[in-house]
């Protein structure tokens, strides 16, 4: 019987919405659904792929994500997912480490898992045409390339960058609320 | 979060069982007649050979022209070695093609986890035996609950 795990594929079609959820105690010790939707899926048992197809919506209590086609990989043997890609038309509501929201689009976005000599890389890497743009409480940014760090809670970008301030923004680091 | 994959189900799997078994177990009985409300089961090999390792049931299988197999209320449930459920699959109708080693629906296909806190399911579906590919056609949804007790990992 082959290895390759169906229901880890469908698991790992979670991944950017899963990813999303701090690792909390509080959390982990709440019941959680991450639904998908899609209008058609295909589980490729010998390429260790499930992609689903069509108005691929993914939700769950910290992130929604809408695309038009995601693609997963699954280790052969189980394991942890690392790599999963979102296409076309990618919106993408999450909350970051710290709770505050993140609304980013794009044409693409990878999400990427991997750890070297016991550090964690975990990134969503946004790309394509039009520019990915993410929106974050102090404004919105642009770049070529947008790399979200989730281990590390940072952005970072690169080509044709361009930040538009949201004025009505609180100060960072405060509670206070936005100006009228 | 951290996915206990060990827990994981093979599903695909479960699948080519599914029709494995339905080639295996259904073929040669079928061959002649229309079985009424059968069952197949799998066991381990030992020394496990008491325990159960899946069973497909159906409430008919009508073999038709072309080495097809219409089963109609496919349900297949596998088990752990410990007795355990493990997955289960149903389908309310499905063509099984002994030759192509393909099985198809325009129907209903469920597929879920033996705690049941894994599901997907959709309308129409293909899957060929040979390159272990599953096609859900229409209407596809997956639902995972995590908990405590089981994250997803990513």
């Amino acid at each position: 019987m082959k290895t390759i795990c169906l229901i880890a594929l469908i698991t790992v079609t979670a991944g950017m919405a899963a990813r999303a959820q701090s690792d909390t105690n509080a959390t982990s010790q709440l019941l959680r659904v991450t639904d998908i939707h899609s209008d058609s899926a295909v589980f490729d048992g010998n390429g260790h792929t499930v992609t689903y197809f069509g108005n691929v919506r993914v939700s769950d209590p910290d992130m929604k994500l809408i695309c038009a086609v995601l693609i997963a990989d699954l280790p052969p043997s189980g394991g942890r997912v690392n790599h999963i890609v979102a296409e076309t038309n990618v919106v993408m509501d999450a909350t970051d480490s710290k709770g505050q929201p993140v609304h980013a689009t794009s044409a693409k976005a990878v999400y990427d898992y991997d750890v070297q000599n016991s550090v964690t890389n975990e990134t969503v890497t946004l790309t394509g045409n039009p520019q990915p743009q993410v929106e974050i409480a102090q404004g919105t940014n642009t770049a070529d390339v947008i790399v979200w760090d989730r281990a590390n809670n940072g952005f970072h970008f690169s080509g044709n960058y361009h930040f538009s301030p949201n004025l009505n923004a609180a100060p960072a680091n405060t509670n206070s609320p936005p100006k009228n | 979060m951290k996915m206990k994959w060990s827990s994981s189900i093979p599903v695909l799997s479960v699948l080519a069982a599914l029709f494995f078994c339905g080639a295996r177990g259904l073929a040669q009985p079928v061959a002649a007649s229309r079985a009424q409300g059968f069952t197949s089961v799998e066991y381990y090999p030992a020394p496990l050979q008491q325990q159960m390792k899946s069973r497909l049931s159906g409430a008919s299988a009508q073999p038709e022209p072309g080495g097809l197999l219409v089963i109609q209320q496919l349900k297949l449930e596998t088990f752990n070695t410990n007795g355990s459920p493990q997955a289960v699959v149903e389908a309310p109708e499905c063509v099984y093609d002994t030759q192509q080693f393909t099985a198809t629906s325009a129907g209903h296909l469920q597929l879920q986890n033996g705690d049941g806190k894994i599901r997907t399911e959709g309308d129409g579906f293909l899957w060929r035996q040979e390159d272990s590919f599953l096609t859900i056609s229409n209407h596809v949804h997956t639902v995972i609950e995590t908990g405590p007790e089981m994250n997803t990992g990513l």
